[in-house]
């Protein structure tokens, strides 16, 4: 299990000085975290992608004895689920502070820019309230601050600008990673990885593990299939790339690197599985390990973050069940279920008015009017479809249709 | 083109609107030294272009300081220098002597 440990993992920095580079926003960072009197209560890390954002507060609550409440993209992060996670986190002291050494919370809410649509509708007032009723410091990151939803946060933020890492400082680091892992490596192979980082920490940590893991000596010739990365790799190029993993590594390097939503991985895999495995005992293997992985996303949950390296691991292990076996496929993309959402939407739509009608009339809730009244109801209106209950429900000729034909509720 | 040392620096006298505006972007005057320092970076490019009109000169840029050996050095002889994005901030990087001695950190990792 130590040799598939990710260097991005086993490097990640533990203390503030282990940070790489942005001396100038760590400095700033802290002097806002040490002082008790701080003018503006959240702060906004910006920057881009891989330059230490994250890596700073999970190094900073460590060194300072917080305990991180964490809100990440993936979650919904809508009023009510900022309220409810955000909102005791931000009034109470950390039980924890009883028996350990905690100093209280630290309220963390990842790429805050991610918070878009309707399913994160009222966020970004929900932050804005509890930025103003916090007792904890409330620290918010971001790739792009210039989104324009984002103004409002800005106004009661401090902000700490991040810049991506300088080529020199990564082929520093680099080249000790080498020394620490026995790799040998030409100083024109680690110039060309960090150049090709653009910036990005962690890319060029990756990259330099998928190149050491084939040859102990790294040569430029080496990395020159190192093509400039993209850094928004799509669900489509993620499980393409994931389905071909030559190795259990390759598969985990991948996962690290997409940033696709990992509910939606996590469906897409399973849907594309019986294609990518002919054999039933693989495909009851790799439909095991998924699984596995499911389990760990429910123990996620909204704040287990740390449990995400094993959610990965899983699902990196579904793909490397048999390397050899891999034929080029035909992927389903989007997941089945989202496809069948979409497709169903309108029929919901309708099947909601419907309930909302019969509630309002009968005075009970649309579930139960979904529950309890529509199968009756469509019986009534299969027998008859001009039966009194329809104008007495006042439903549309074209609901009394959907109801009469309706298949399923 | 001007190199400056981000912990203390002389311009020339400014005009009031001018010297406030220095102040915005984010420099500190020490009264007594009659120096200027940078001391808050996020307006770094605005900033330069302050300076440079002040200087007349068509490019500014600050002394980086070294991680590993401390010694502050200038970007000029970076072989870097083309394709970095970030001349300007931060001030810290490696610089090349130690860069060219195969140095790397110790106490990082």
């Amino acid at each position: 299990m130590k040799d598939n440990l990710l260097w991005v993992e086993k490097y990640r920095p533990k203390k503030i000085a282990d940070v790489l580079g942005n001396e100038e926003a760590k400095a700033a960072f802290v002097d806002w975290l040490k002082n008790k009197r701080r003018v503006k209560k959240a702060v906004l890390l910006h920057g881009p992608p891989g330059v230490g954002k994250t890596a700073l507060v999970n190094a900073a609550a460590n060194d300072f004895g917080f305990t991180l409440i964490e809100m990440n993209a993936s979650d919904t992060r809508n009023e009510k689920a900022i309220n409810k996670i955000a909102g005791p986190a931000t009034s109470f002291v950390a039980l924890d502070k009883f028996s350990t050494e905690s100093k209280g919370n630290l309220l963390f809410m990842d790429e805050v820019d991610g918070i878009a649509g309707n399913e994160d509708r009222g966020g970004v007032s929900a932050i804005l309230k509890i930025v103003d009723a916090s007792q904890v410091p409330v620290i918010m990151a971001a790739n792009n601050p210039d989104v324009e939803k984002l103004r409002p946060l800005k106004k009661v933020s401090a902000l700490i600008r991040f810049q991506p890492v300088r080529i020199p400082l990564i082929i520093a680091m680099l080249r000790r990673i080498c020394q620490k892992e026995h790799v040998e490596a030409e100083f024109e192979a680690l110039e060309r990885i960090a150049q090709n980082s653009r910036g990005d920490v962690r890319s060029a940590i990756n990259d330099l593990q998928s190149l050491a893991e084939t040859t102990r000596v790294l040569t430029l010739q080496d990395t020159m299939a190192l093509s400039y990365r993209n850094r928004d790799i799509s669900m489509d190029e993620t499980l393409r790339t994931y389905f071909s993993a030559k190795s259990l590594l390759e598969a985990s390097i991948l996962l690290s690197r997409s940033s696709v939503d990992y509910d939606d991985l996590l469906l897409s895999v399973s849907d594309n599985l019986p294609r990518r495995y002919a054999d039933v005992g693989e495909l009851a293997e790799a439909f095991d390990l998924i699984s596995q992985a499911d389990v760990f996303r429910g123990r996620i949950g909204t704040e287990n973050w740390h449990l995400l390296k094993y959610f990965y691991n899983y699902l990196a292990e579904a793909a490397a069940v048999s390397t050899e076996t891999y034929k080029p496929f035909e992927l389903i993309s989007p997941p089945i279920r989202i496809i069948t959402l979409f497709w169903t939407k309108g029929k919901r739509t309708t099947l909601e008015g419907i309930c909302a009608k019969i509630g309002q009339r009968c005075h009970v809730s649309r579930a139960t009017a979904k529950n309890d009244f529509v199968p009756f109801l469509k019986i009534a209106l299969e027998r008859q479809k001009s039966s009194p209950l329809a104008s007495w429900f006042k439903l549309e000729p074209e609901e009394v249709e959907f109801l009469a034909k309706m298949n399923k509720f | 083109m001007v190199v400056l040392n981000k912990k203390a620096f002389r311009l020339p006298r400014v005009e009031r609107e001018k010297f406030i505006l220095l102040l915005r972007l984010g420099l500190e005057y020490n009264r007594e030294q009659g120096t200027f320092c940078v001391g808050n970076y996020n307006n770094i490019e605005k900033l330069i272009d302050v300076l440079s009109e002040i200087l007349n000169v068509d490019k500014v840029t600050f002394l980086q300081t070294c991680i590993l050996c401390g010694k502050d050095f200038p970007c000029q002889n970076c072989t870097y220098q083309e394709m970095c994005a970030t001349r300007n901030l931060p001030f810290h990087c490696v610089c090349p002597q130690c860069l060219k001695e195969g140095k790397s950190f110790q106490e990082q990792l």
